[in-house]
């Protein structure tokens, strides 16, 4: 089973290397990982999905980011509900033979025109994992020329406080008690 | 630049060492270069306050400052200068990183506006170091030096201590600005680890612990940087359960301890291993179920109960799957667990273990007559002849298994040693380190004539600052360890394994210490007096049986209480020496 976390980080250079760099480290598989800025500022925040079906591995992923100075919080929303959205860009050939196609895509809302010339068209794909999947199976079944897809971006439905991140910066400085005595 | 300082004006060279003294730094272990020149030049100002030891290679640098740490508890610090400097060091970095030893490490960098254009020694030390430090950082402006090296030092040795990179560009070295200690506490996003466990996992601690007829405590290095040596022996001694400990858990709780069965794992007591397999609760106090404690993880301890008590809740169901964690500072956890408890003098299970740890030791080679000097005898003699009293500092192979079973610790931190990494070169540079806190001691390296070759360098070292170490090379003429794996799961084929060595007594004398060889049982006592009497260096060259094995053995995959124990025969091998 995959594993969807929003890790809140600190926007400093470098910090997308450090959560990269610890999940390779610690044999996990990245299957996306989006980040971006927020509302707040000076924080990134990033969906990182990861393919780890055992639920104990799962914790210790979220423990490993936590455990990072740049990282504020981490939440795993695996098993919460919430929304997971993605994008795609994909350009065709035009061929008026599948119009029927392209039109019941339209129908659906998840596709729009971004460009049309007489030789290529490029269509702008967005919506939660199956949308944009279905959506470049049926592309797919035609003249595709470039396609690229994003990473997944989550976030959690409603406002409770459960899911939501600790984002203030707190004092790492609580040594152990040999660590005090030695000074 | 004194003129400025009244004005406090300074450079960012001379922030470093004000930062530096700030956190109660007087030693740093370091090795100048092109980058790092004007810390190096601003040092002029600080020598009556700082004490920098010149190290041959940076890696002695980073282990010189790891030693330092582990006797200490203080953090250790290294300096280089950038590229190949800066990358002698991460053999050290990872090191500490792996046995939780707080360093931090302050590198020169190319100037920042030549950062990228692969300057002449210009490396990415603070992007190469990520996966082996706490933190790395890269300081861009010399307004954020004084603030940086602050968060590195509540960094490092903050909750599990660690080893943490600074990496100074030289023109942010060189700038000069005016200076203000930034006061305050150093606040970070990274959440800090738990400190104080939770009352309903202690009540659960408490439930397991009094229910148990066969229980163990795995002691680790955990208690060691805890300082929790005193609640665990309370806990021991209250419930009466029998303690086994790690390589690096080796005096956490004292070897004369009637508790204290000794060693766990790959070559640790039969009678601890077995008792762990045979146990119905195990409390590990601040380990990580390492693989060389385990054995075989599928049928590790397959009837017990497992408490883990750890500060890094991501050790916790890592290697071994438990029953309960209690994340927190081990010596706080403790404090308040151990009152809960109701006392228990139940000894079944302790004569248990006695009885087979009499079974044993019939095989001990130090009750064995032998033709040819074996190592054991050479490191059972050690201990005997400094009765046990030394801090020592062992290297990566046999002679640290042997070291750690015939050195009977009684003090915590007392052994330095690589365990985690096992990074062979360990011994002679930490020795140093640890030479400049702990002065009251006599510190021996016990070391194999593989490892002292990674490092020997630092002989130079030693030499120039006088360093009051003895240095036991036990030459046995091979990677003993490795050839102990190809005798016994590669068919006896030898390849690279006979090493030779220099005359380490003409060595010694070029390097202007005293230098002495011991080929003979009888030889030992004497030597070592002597080498306890010279102030300064000394190295004793133990010529040792080349073949022998450290044994017990558990071979990796095997169960843990599956242990090759040594041939009978052995004592009439014929030596080559």
């Amino acid at each position: 089973m995959k594993q969807t976390l929003i890790v809140f980080v600190q926007d400093e250079p470098g910090v997308l290397n450090r959560v990269a760099s610890m999940i390779r480290r610690r044999n996990f598989n990245i299957v996306s990982i989006v980040a971006g800025r927020t509302e707040q500022k000076k924080i990134t925040r990033m969906t990182l999905v990861l393919n780890e079906p055992d639920r104990t591995k799962q914790k210790q992923v979220v423990s490993n980011l936590k455990a990072l100075i740049d990282v504020y919080d981490v939440v795993d929303v695996t098993e919460v509900k919430c929304h997971i959205r993605e994008y795609a860009l994909v350009k065709i050939c035009v061929n008026k033979t599948y119009l029927d196609d392209l039109k019941l895509l339209f129908l659906e809302g998840h596709c729009r025109v971004l460009d049309q010339d007489e030789d290529a068209m490029l269509i702008e794909l967005s919506g939660n994992e199956s949308n944009v999947g279905s959506a470049i199976d049926i592309l797919n079944k035609h003249d595709v020329l470039e396609l690229m897809r994003s990473g997944k971006m989550a976030m959690v439905s409603g406002n409770s406080d459960q899911n939501k991140p600790k984002l203030v910066k707190s004092d790492p400085n609580w040594a152990t008690q040999r660590l005090l005595e030695s000074y | 630049m004194s003129k400025l300082k009244n004005n406090i004006l300074l450079s960012g060279a001379e922030i470093i060492w004000e930062c530096l003294i700030k956190e109660g730094v007087d030693t740093v272990f370091g090795y100048p270069g092109g980058a790092i020149l004007p810390a190096y030049d601003a040092l002029n100002n600080y020598s009556d306050k700082i004490h920098h030891v010149l190290v041959r290679h940076e890696q002695g640098a980073t282990h010189m400052a790891d030693g330092y740490a582990r006797v200490s508890g203080k953090v250790g610090v290294a300096i280089a200068t950038s590229g190949p400097g800066a990358a002698n060091m991460v053999t050290g970095i990872a090191t500490a990183m792996m046995d939780s030893s707080p360093i931090v490490c302050i590198t020169g960098q190319v100037p920042s506006a030549a950062i990228g254009s692969d300057a002449f020694q210009e490396m990415d030390i603070s992007g190469a170091v990520i996966p082996v430090t706490k933190h790395s950082y890269l300081v861009m402006n010399t307004r954020d030096i004084a603030k940086t090296i602050k968060e590195a030092f509540a960094v490092a040795r903050s909750g599990r201590p660690g080893p943490v990179l600074v990496d100074i560009p030289k023109d942010i070295q060189s700038q000069i600005i005016e200076f203000k200690y930034p006061e305050g506490p150093v606040r970070v996003p990274g959440l800090p680890l738990k400190k104080f466990p939770e009352i309903s996992d202690l009540k659960n601690a408490v439930k397991l612990i009094m229910e148990s007829k066969k229980p163990i405590i795995l002691a680790g290095h955990g208690i060691l940087i805890s300082g929790a040596s005193k609640e665990v022996t309370e806990l021991a001694e209250l419930v009466n359960i029998p303690i086994g400990w790690t390589l690096l858990g080796s005096g956490a709780i004292p070897s004369s301890h009637p508790l204290n069965m000794g060693m766990m794992g790959m070559h640790g007591e039969f009678s601890v291993n077995n008792a762990i397999q045979e146990a119905d609760l195990l409390i590990a106090c601040g380990m990580r179920f390492d693989d060389r404690v385990t054995g075989n993880a599928a049928t590790y301890s397959p009837n017990s109960k497992k408490i883990h008590i750890e500060i890094d809740p991501s050790e916790i169901n890592k290697n071994i799957k438990v029953d309960l964690s209690i994340i927190g500072d081990l010596k706080t956890v403790l404090k308040q667990l151990n009152p809960m408890l109701t006392k228990k003098a139940e000894t079944n299970w302790i004569d248990t273990l006695i009885t087979w740890q009499k079974q044993s030791s019939q095989r001990d080679i130090i009750n064995l007559k032998t033709k040819t000097l074996y190592a054991a005898q050479a490191i059972h003699d050690i201990w005997a002849e400094t009765n046990g009293d030394a801090i020592v500092v062992s290297d990566v192979g046999q002679h640290q298994m042997l070291e750690a079973q015939y050195y009977k610790h009684d003090e915590p931190n007392t052994l330095l040693t690589s365990g985690g990494l096992g990074t062979m070169g360990f011994s002679l540079p930490a020795a140093i380190g640890a030479s400049f806190f702990r002065k009251d001691k006599s510190i021996w390296v016990i070391v194999g004539d593989g490892s002292i070759q990674m490092t020997i360098t630092e002989l130079a070292t030693a030499v120039q600052e006088n360093t009051n170490i003895n240095i036991a090379i036990i030459n046995n003429g091979y990677l003993g360890m490795v050839r102990q794996w190809q005798q016994l799961f590669y068919d006896e084929r030898y390849k690279e394994t006979p090493i030779s060595s220099p005359d380490y007594v003409k060595l010694s004398e070029a390097y202007g210490l005293k230098g002495l060889r011991v080929k003979k049982r009888s030889e030992i006592a004497p030597a070592i007096k002597l080498a306890e009497s010279i102030n300064g260096p000394v190295l004793i060259e133990f010529i040792v049986e080349q073949h022998d094995m450290v044994y017990p053995m558990v071979a990796t995959g095997a169960d843990l209480n599956d242990m090759i124990s040594r041939p009978v025969n052995d004592q009439f091998q014929e030596s080559e020496i």
